[in-house]
Formats: C-alpha cells, structure tokens, sequence
C-alpha cells in the first residue's frame, strides 16, 4: 500500500516535469517510426501515369473558368433527368396501384360486404397514401441516386466540395455540405443520411439542420403547380410559362441563400459548443462501378428511404381518412379544425385547409396537393370532383386543379405563401426520424423540426401583411 | 388597410419581444438564467481564487485589491472578507489575510474547474477563445467537482489550462511558478511562451489578435520604455510593456541551435515541396488529431498541388493522398527544406 503510493505520487511530480507535449510527442514518434518501417518494408510500383492523368483533370475541373459552369451543368442535368425521367414511371406505377390495384380493392371489399368504415380506414386510407407515396417517391429516387452515387464514386463530387468549400467556411460550415445541399434536393432525409460523409461534429449538425432549405423532389412538383396557376396568371399571357418557371427557381434559391444564413448564425450561437475538425480528401478518379453503384444505391439509400416513408404513410393515410369521416354534430372534424384553424391561416396568407393538409401529410410532401384537394372539396361543398371524403386525389389538368383551388377562396397571395411556406416548412416525418437516428439527440431533432416552421410563419406574415397594404 | 398596418405592427412588436427575450446569450432570458446563480456563493468562491492568485504570485492582498477584482465597492468586499473568516477559509495575521488551508483547498477546487472547462472549451469546442475565459469564470460556480474530475478523465487529465495555466490536481497540487515575463528579455534572446494571462479580456484579446499562443517561440527584438518589438514564427508583433508584461516566457539558453524562424505550409506555391517540422500549438484538440491522422508529423514530405477555385482550401500531397486543407490551418503547419519543381 505504502509502495503504491509512494509510486503515484512520484508519477504526479513527473507529470508536472514532462509538461503536455507528451502526448503528442508520443504520437508524433509512432508515426515517425511507422513511416520508416514503411520506408524499408513497403515497395511501391506503376500508378504514376494515372496520378498524373488525376492532376490534369482536377487542373480542369477546379480552374477558375470551367469550375463552376461544369459544376451547373452536371448538376442541372442530372436534376433535369431525374425530373423528366420519372414522370413516365410514376404514371405507370399509378395507372397499376391506384388505377387498377385500388378499384379491384374496392370492389373486392364490396362483395365481400366488408363494413363502410373498415373499408375506408384501410382502403382509402391506408393503402392509397402508401400507393401514393410509392408511385410518387420511388422513380425520382431510382434515377436520382444511382446517378448521384454514380458521380460520387467517379470521385467528381469531393472536388464539387472542394471548390465550395470557400463559400461554406464563410458560412462557417463545411465545403461537404455541397453534396448534402444538393442530395437533399433529391430527398431531405437522404441529405441527412449523407451528413454522415462530414467527420466534424459541428459541421455535420451544420448540414444535418439546414438540409430541410434544400427543395426535395416532394416539393418541386407543388411548386410548380402552385406557380403555373398563381405566379403565371400575374404575368402577360405570352410570358406565363417563364415567370412561374423564375418563381420556382427564386424558390429554390432563396432556400439555398437561408440554408448559408442558418448555417452561419448557427455556428455562432447555438452549435459553439461543438468541436470542429476540417480536411478533405480528394480521392483519385476511378472508373465508376456501375452494377455495385446501381445495387448500392438502390439498396441503401432509395429503399432505406422508401421503406421510412411507407412506415409513415400508412398510419397518416388512415388518419386522413378519418378526420374527413368522423363527424360530430354533422360536421367532420376535418371541417371543425379547418373553420377553427382559417382566421390563423389567413392571417399568414394561407387558410385552413392549408394547415390541416400540412400537418397530417406530414409522412411525405408528395401528398400535401392530393391532402389539399381532398380537403378543400370537402370544405366548399363541392360535388362532383373527387373521390368522396377522406380519399386523396390529384387531377390531371391544372385548370381543373385552379377551378377547386378559386373555388376554395385561393387568390395569388395564397400561392406565393403557399409555396414560400412548402419551402419553409418542419421536415416530413421520414427526415425527422432520420434526423433522430443520425444524431441520437432530441433536442437536435425539436430544434431542426421547429426552427423551419416557426421561420415559414414568420416570413408567410410578412409576406401577407405588407401585401395586403400594397394591394 | 388601417387594419392591416395595426396587424403589421403587432406582428413587428411579437418578433422584435421574441429576440428580446430568447436572443442567445444577450437576451431576457439568458441574462434570467446568469441572475439565478446564486450571487452570495459566486462573490465567496471569487474572492478565494483572488486571495490565492495573491498566494501564487507572492503578492498582497488588500481590501482594496479585492474590491477591484471582484468589482464590488469597498464595503460590500469588506463583508465578503467577514463572511470568509466566519467561514474560516482565511484569517487575519494582523497585516494581511491568509487563507488557511480549508481555504487553500475550497479555492484550488473552484480553479480546478474553472482551468478544466477552459481546456475543454479549447480542445472539444469551437468556442472563441476570447470567450473562454467568461465562459469558465460562470462554470467554475456551478459544477460539482466530482462533474469536473469525470470531464478531465474524459479529456485525458490535462495538466495546463490553454492559457498555460496548471490545473490543481485532484489533490489540489500545483507546480512552482516558473517563467519570466517577456519584458526580461534581452535583444536577441530566444524564448518559448509559457503563459498568456486571460485576465483582463480586452488586454487578452489583443493578445489573441496577434495571433500569440502558448508554445510558440519567440525572439526579441528590440525593447524600450514604451514598446515591445519581437518576432513570433516570423511575424513582427509590438506591443506595449504593460500589454506585454501579460505574457511569460522561458528562455531558451542555447540560442546557437535554434532555428530562427520557420515557413508555413500555408507559403507553398502550387508545385513546390516542403518537410513537415511540426503543427503550431494554437491548432488543438480535434483539428490536432485529424491533421496527425492524415500525416501531418514531422518529417513527412509534403507538396502543393491543387487551388481551389476561391483560393482557399488548397490541396496537399502528403503520403500519397491529396488533402484539402484550409489557409487557417495551413498557417499553422511548420515546414523546412521548400524546393520548386
């Protein structure tokens, strides 16, 4: 007992002695000696001329004058492709389970005399939102992954962060956040999941946060939509199609410039107390695997993200069948919180039927303009469009789509916070579960779920207020 | 119209209230928060860690010193002292007052934490280091000393704070004093910076705008009644002798062998090659471990090879792989030996 600590006590003298560099002095030599036995053991042969090959092409791809422009056209045309490429199989995945699959369902359950509100919950409901989140979700994702994993394995995207990378440390995140920006555009949650490629703690939290300001594939079809109707109808006829298309992009934008704001204020304030480490790695270009790279992204990332929806959908789709199904007092509840909700919604330019939407499509954005058109037939008392109550749809012509919209109260004022708030917006319950599961933290998940809503109020009164005195 | 400008307005005032009262730090309610420490126990534990500052530095304590630390008027230091020797953490000697050792120990403890957490800030943190200081001088009062041991296990038991201040140890054992202040040098001498004193923050601030930091080797210059002159990792820095006696050094004897001044990382043109001497102190923690992860360690050899399109990061060759690293820290990486292709 004595021995030990008179041990201990000499080892906190020496302590004082051998000052803090120890450690890395202690590192510091490992690598050293590391490095010699290498020096003698290892031999090295070949790959010059590829590695000069490398220099040529990163000469090329980060200069001054081909940089951004080769950036902008991969990026565009990949994003155009998965846009354009996904419209023929999502009609067909539609024509088979909503078209086809749905009323064979129906009158399955018919026959079998199976109860009005049995058939509802899980026909109407259950199975049409998950139909919908499958037809909708799984094409843009099978071509948008694949091609993006494809760029990444090719060893493009590191140089994209590369040459980001000055204007995210401005922002006082990290040049990856590029990828994670331009993956969510493809899928928020999936731009989560890609944070996992930035190794600092703060910056990682950095991405993971302002993923939500990337317009994801759910969104940009309402956004279009939305500014077709709207936005185009403010604008002389033969200039309609280019004011919607600027307003779309102006969205998009203006979500890029809040995620460099956020970013920026955020690691000022709140995420002081996360450590920060940078590097970067620029990988020699290999020739990309193709069938691993297809397999890989199929598997982890379009089916991961699939099957989260799918979870989601399922119990949201029974209970948007529900709220338009269970009545009191001959009104549904649906109707009840729509009148409840209007004089809020209106005070922000949008209405009641808005709010309601978002929060029980909360599983996918994809059905937020089916939930909207079911709702708003259901509120105005239109007959004869739509399915019947609590049943999503989405009509093929966008002047029918504008007839139940006017006749819903909508004006252009609508439009602009509607697509201002589909930006600015909490995630979709898919990215937030995946924002619980990559950083294990609630107050992370409350904080990134909450932040963009409160900004969407914020800004949608604004918007509406000053219109109001303008107009 | 008139409606909606009330509407406006109202809104305008809700958002404007809502900063008021969350804004981090500066807000209602952060500043709620500060007001709830226990004001009695913080104005106690200060005025030991300044009886012991006196200690350490073989200095006297007066009423007047501890009025001017804890920035309290005469009289209410007075009944601080009072209160502190009914406690009987000091006592009176007649002259002065001397902690005993219950307040030896009580102070050592406080100082332990507040020199951990300022470690922790450093090396796990992205926190300013204008701000570590504060920020420690708030958690020094409100952490267990038992948190605070877990925290330096954690951290692996570091022994000096990033101000190269000694952290008691959980025995409450601390060093002899040793350095000089950079005002003892002579023209010409070498020296290692020892210390940086963090207290009071303007004059640490500046230290910090001249890029100073504990660890790095200096050289005089010149020095005379009224300004400071010398040369840190090849930058000039003047400072005035009462900002300059904030610093201590040790004088390195052997002047003959040391390298006067290294070029940075950050000085390679694309093309030209380096070997690596070493990363500077100020680069800590995590930053630290992923520079040596990646083959950062002296001896390495190290080429410019690739600038971004803004100029910043620049990509190095080092042992076969090309890593982005940013100009901040490539400032922060010595080299030797600079040859062009």
């Amino acid at each position: 007992m004595k021995e030990n600590e008179i041990l201990i006590n000499r080892a906190n003298e020496l302590r004082w002695e051998l000052g803090e560099t120890l450690h890395d002095s202690l590192l510091e030599s490992i690598y050293k000696d590391a490095a010699e036995i290498s020096k003698k053991t290892v031999k090295s042969f070949g790959d010059k001329e590829s590695y000069a090959f490398d220099i040529k092409l990163d000469k090329i791809l980060t200069s001054k004058l081909y940089g951004f422009p080769i950036m902008f056209i991969l990026l565009a045309f990949v994003f155009w492709i998965t846009i354009v490429g996904a419209n023929v199989p999502s009609a067909f995945i539609a024509s088979i389970l909503l078209d086809t699959v749905h009323p064979w369902l129906k009158s399955l359950s018919y026959s079998i005399g199976l109860p009005f509100f049995i058939d509802g919950v899980l026909l109407d409901g259950a199975y049409l939102s998950m139909a919908w989140v499958i037809a909708v979700m799984l094409p843009p994702m099978a071509i948008f992954f694949p091609m993006y994993t494809l760029l990444e394995d090719f060893g493009y995207l590191p140089r994209v962060s590369f040459n980001m990378d000055s204007l995210f440390r401005k922002a006082g995140a990290h040049g990856k956040q590029a990828l994670t920006m331009a993956m969510g555009f493809g899928c928020n949650a999936a731009g989560v999941v890609a944070a996992r490629v930035i190794d600092s703690p703060r910056e990682r939290l950095l991405a993971i946060i302002t993923n939500n300001f990337s317009l994801c594939n759910g969104r940009w079809p309402t956004q279009i939509l939305i500014a077709s109707i709207f936005i185009g109808s403010l604008a002389p006829p033969y200039l309609a199609g280019l004011a919607s298309a600027a307003a779309v992009v102006s969205v998009a934008l203006l979500g890029i410039i809040l995620s460099l704001v956020v970013s920026y204020s955020l690691s000022k304030t709140a995420l002081k107390g996360e450590a920060s480490a940078y590097s970067l790695e620029l990988p020699p270009y290999r020739p990309p695997r193709i069938m691993q790279t297809l397999y890989t992204s199929l598997i982890d990332r379009t089916i991961f993200v699939l099957w989260r929806a799918i979870v989601f959908a399922v119990p949201a789709g029974i209970v948007i069948w529900l709220v338009a199904n269970i009545t009191i007092e001959g009104s549904s509840l649906a109707q009840i919180f729509i009148e409840w909700s209007n004089p809020f919604g209106l005070l922000i330019g949008l209405n009641g039927v808005i709010l309601l939407a978002y929060i029980i499509a909360i599983p996918a954005n994809e059905i937020v303009i089916p939930t909207v058109l079911m709702l708003t037939v259901l509120s105005a008392g239109l007959t004869g469009v739509g399915e019947g109550s609590g049943v999503i749809f989405e009509l093929s012509s966008i002047q029918d789509t504008a007839i139940i919209l006017h006749a819903g109260g909508w004006t252009a004022l609508t439009g602009i916070c509607l697509m201002l708030f589909s930006l600015l917006h909490n995630p979709c319950s898919t990215t937030i579960y995946t924002i619980y599961k990559e950083t294990r933290s609630i107050k992370w998940t409350v904080f990134s779920t909450v932040m963009p809503l409160i900004m969407g109020i914020v800004v949608c009164f604004f918007v509406a207020q000053i219109w109001h005195i303008i107009s | 119209m008139d409606s909606n400008l009330y509407t406006l307005i109202v809104g305008t005032s809700i958002l404007l209230f809502s900063g008021y009262l969350f804004f981090p730090e500066k807000g209602l309610i952060a500043k709620w928060k500060r007001a709830l420490l226990n004001n009695k126990r913080v104005k106690i534990e200060d005025a030991l860690k300044h009886f012991y500052d006196c200690e350490y530095n073989n200095a006297d304590c007066s009423l007047a010193s501890i009025s001017g630390s804890l920035t309290l008027p005469k009289d209410d230091a007075a009944k601080v002292i009072d209160t502190l020797q009914d406690m009987g953490l000091i006592t009176n000697t007649g002259d002065r007052f001397i902690l005993t050792s219950e307040g030896r120990s009580y102070a050592l403890r406080v100082i332990r934490v507040h020199r951990l957490w300022e470690r922790y800030l450093a090396d796990e943190t992205s926190v300013n280091e204008t701000e570590w200081h504060s920020q420690a001088e708030e958690m020094e009062h409100m952490m267990s000393i038992e948190a605070a041991n877990e925290l330096a296990a954690q951290i692996g038991n570091p022994i000096m704070d990033p101000h190269g201040d000694p952290i008691p140890s959980t025995k409450g054992e601390l060093p002899q004093k040793i350095g000089i202040p950079i005002t003892q040098l002579n023209e010409g001498e070498f020296a290692k910076i020892l210390h940086l004193e963090d207290e009071p923050s303007t004059v640490y601030a500046q230290l910090v705008a001249e890029g100073l930091y504990v660890g790095q080797q200096i050289r005089m210059i010149e020095k005379s009644s009224n300004r400071i002159k010398f040369e840190a990792n090849g930058e000039i820095a003047i400072l005035a002798p009462i900002i300059a006696n904030n610093i201590s050094v040790n004088l390195i004897p052997d002047s003959k062998n040391v390298v006067k001044s290294f070029k940075k990382l950050s000085d390679l043109s694309v093309g030209q090659k380096g070997t690596i001497v070493g990363i500077a102190k100020a680069v800590r923690g995590q930053q630290r471990r992923r520079l040596l992860d990646l083959g950062v360690v002296p001896g390495s050899e190290v080429k410019a090879e690739i600038q971004s399109l803004g100029g910043d990061p620049t990509g190095y060759r080092i042992r076969g792989a090309t890593i982005a690293i940013r100009k901040k820290h490539a400032s922060q990486v010595f080299i030797k030996d600079i040859i062009s292709e």
